[in-house]
């Protein structure tokens, strides 16, 4: 088995240790013995959706998201919409995850339109939400940890469903529990930290995910996961005390 | 008149009541860097103001090099025979820099000597300039840093622009190979004086994150004729043309660099002038150069600033040496990629076969936010033959255990201790070089632990 990677703008949307969800799922599938290969897109590159099985979009800055709108809307706009509306599997984090969206809107009113690829937007707000978090996945059945670090408050349409609800910290918005986005294979959220390693049934659910559209329902082996087990039961701990 | 002698007496009693504060936490055994300048500041709010009113102040701030870079300075001026104190410690918030001023001054407010030497952090000089006519106001660089903390690097290089905009009399050191940081000289009306390093410093470079791949100006990629590390380095913009300054102090060749220290000749005002650095680190050629422009500001001649910079002695945490029992300890502290990147330059540089141990700690001076150790390359540590273990502690360990294990360490060769007690205890049984990395809450811990059962000094003498 063999898995392709897209990695949008890696030299952009970088900002929170995002090459570090890369090199988990890359970790996780050679030690099952599969293989997988990374392909970075970034600005002015082509991108060719359909050469791909799974794509991650990252977190940057706001002066770089500008770098991006126009490249975006020069052609990889609608390759990404086809690309998830044709099953495949997307984790777009911070940045990334707003971008998936309608537009941003900045406090003063004016508003960035982004790809439209989901139905959500963001509205800036002068306090930044930040910290570790935690929120439960209800899909998995497990809870999830990281760190959030973002100023846009995301609000949910009624075409995509939470990834999970907010257990402590302040998630999309703050305001109404939900935290990211699932949509058909798509991931989105605020979470990074970074979120894999620390989150390896995530990890494991996505890869499966991408695996299954291209050979079918597949098994992953289990794997070693003392280490991951152990600094997610810290972070959940510290963060909901004991259980 | 009356109101000038109640601001008097006000300012005697602020600065009587932060001596009295610092007094009682150095009786209790405790640093107090910190809490006697807020003392200050609440009874006196611009106390600073008076303080500082009439000493040279040399300001030194940016993302990494700061303390390292003002015991350069440090050195220099001490080399000089000129009057100085300087903010040890790490106390380079506005309160700590208030306290220091205070520490130094008559009860009337009258500063014992002629110059300051201030490292201010990169946040906190935008507070502290608005008190401090500085005379100098040295830029080591920017890069991305504890996010939660500083936010995204445009608004570092924002606070710093403000710092600058209050320095109106300051002459301004600016790196020439920061995109960043040294665009300030354009937009700054201050006089300014580039430094910068005209060649690669690294035989091999890890592979980096550049925090400025795009031209502000028109948003198209940067072409580098040379890096020296992360953005650094002959920078242009084929675009709109902006471009890399000419450096008026620069370093023009690297002739030796290995783990002790480095050889490196400058040219300014038309002359070579050669200099060995003191310090490890192709990095803190970089805060040599800076040092050397800071000296230029002053006028002080190129020869005896050189000199200094084969003397200065660092400590605190900055490839601070302890040898216990036969164990060589080296502490680097680490705060962001940037930083920790070109340690790992370093150490790709050295020979010895050494253990590699990370303190790893998540309070508010370490920056909350672990998520910046996945962009390090530690892969590249993990792929050295010196490397014989790694270590990991700190209250986010398992991070770090986790960050090495995805590196590619066999997880048998990741220890987890938590305890510095027994952590000191088991690396000065390994009999090879150790290089300890911790982040700053870490490195206090550390220091304090070896300082109480090696006997070396708290950190504040």
């Amino acid at each position: 088995m063999e898995l392709k990677i897209c990695h949008l703008y890696p030299d952009v949307l970088n900002l929170y240790g995002d090459r570090g969800n890369i090199l988990c799922m890359e970790q996780r599938l050679k030690w099952r013995g599969i293989d997988v290969t990374t392909t970075g897109v970034s600005v002015g590159e082509p991108l060719k959706a359909s050469d791909f099985d799974l794509f991650f979009i990252g977190g940057g800055q706001d002066f770089e998201e500008e770098v991006l709108l126009p490249d975006l809307a020069a052609g990889k706009t609608a390759e990404l919409k086809a690309a998830i509306e044709d099953g495949a599997t997307f984790l777009a984090i911070c940045g990334g995850y707003q971008m998936l969206g309608a537009y941003y809107k900045t406090w003063d009113g004016q508003q960035c339109d982004f790809t439209g690829a989901l139905d959500l937007y963001t509205e800036g707000s002068a306090e930044r939400m930040i910290g570790n978090y935690a929120f439960t996945c209800e899909e998995l059945g497990v809870n999830v940890v990281g760190f959030e670090n973002h100023s846009g408050k995301t609000y949910l349409g009624s075409g995509v469903k939470p990834l999970g609800k907010v257990l402590k910290g302040y998630g999309n918005n703050g305001a109404d529990g939900t935290e990211g986005a699932r949509y058909k294979n798509v991931f989105a959220t605020y979470s990074h930290g970074c979120l894999l390693p620390k989150n390896p049934v995530l990890c494991d659910h996505i890869l499966k995910t991408a695996l299954a559209r291209k050979y079918g329902a597949v098994e992953l082996p289990p794997l070693d996961d003392t280490l991951e087990e152990s600094a997610h039961r810290y972070m959940e701990r510290r963060l909901l005390g004991e259980k | 008149m009356w109101y000038n002698y109640a601001m008097m007496i006000r300012v005697t009693l602020s600065i009587l009541a932060c001596k009295l504060c610092r007094a009682l936490l150095r009786l209790l055994g405790r640093g107090g860097t910190d809490f006697p300048g807020r003392v200050a500041l609440k009874l006196c709010p611009g106390v600073l103001g008076v303080l500082a009113k009439n000493v040279t102040t040399i300001l030194v701030t940016g993302t990494n090099g700061k303390t390292t870079t003002s015991r350069m300075i440090e050195q220099v001026l001490a080399d000089a025979g000129i009057s100085y104190f300087a903010n040890k410690s790490g106390a380079n918030l506005l309160s700590g820099v208030t306290a220091e001023f205070a520490m130094h001054s008559t009860l009337t407010g009258k500063c014992k000597y002629d110059y300051a030497l201030i490292e201010a952090d990169e946040a906190a000089f935008k507070a502290i300039s608005k008190f401090v006519d500085a005379k100098v106001v040295a830029v080591t660089n920017v890069f991305r840093d504890q996010l939660d903390r500083y936010g995204e690097v445009s608004h570092t290089l924002d606070n710093i622009r403000i710092g600058v905009g209050n320095s109106k009399n300051a002459t301004l050191c600016l790196n020439a190979d920061d995109s960043l940081s040294g665009s300030l000289g354009r937009e700054m009306p201050n006089p300014v004086l580039y430094y910068g390093v005209d060649t690669p410093i690294y035989k091999t470079r890890v592979a980096e994150l550049s925090d400025a791949p795009y031209c502000p100006h028109c948003k198209h990629a940067y072409v580098y004729d040379y890096v020296t590390y992360g953005h650094l380095g002959g920078y242009r913009c084929p675009h709109c043309g902006s471009h890399r300054p000419a450096p008026q102090v620069h370093v023009s060749r690297v002739l030796s660099s290995d783990a002790q220290c480095s050889r490196v000749e400058f040219s300014l005002d038309g002359k070579t002038v050669p200099a060995v650095i003191n310090l490890p680190g192709g990095y803190n050629i970089y805060n040599a150069a800076t040092t050397m422009a800071v000296a230029k500001a002053l006028d002080i001649p190129p020869e005896l600033a050189a000199k200094s910079l084969g003397s200065f002695s660092c400590g605190f945490g900055r490839m601070e040496k302890f040898d216990i029992r036969g164990t060589s300890l080296r502490m680097i502290l680490i705060k962001n990629p940037a930083g920790c990147n070109q340690v790992l330059n370093f150490l790709t540089d050295t020979a010895e076969p050494f253990v590699f141990v990370a303190c790893l700690n998540d309070r508010a001076q370490d920056g909350k936010d672990v998520s910046w150790i996945w962009d390090v390359d530690f892969e590249r540590l993990v792929a050295m033959e010196q490397l014989q273990k790694i270590v990991v502690s700190g209250i986010r360990a398992d991070d770090m255990a986790m960050r090495f294990k995805y590196a590619g360490m066999p997880t048998d060769k990741i220890e987890v201790i938590r305890d510095y007690g027994q952590l000191v205890e088991s690396l000065i049984q390994e009999g090879k070089m150790v290089y300890i990395m911790p982040t700053y809450t870490a490195m206090l811990e550390l220091r304090g632990t070896i300082s109480k059962h090696y006997g070396f000094k708290a950190f504040w003498e």
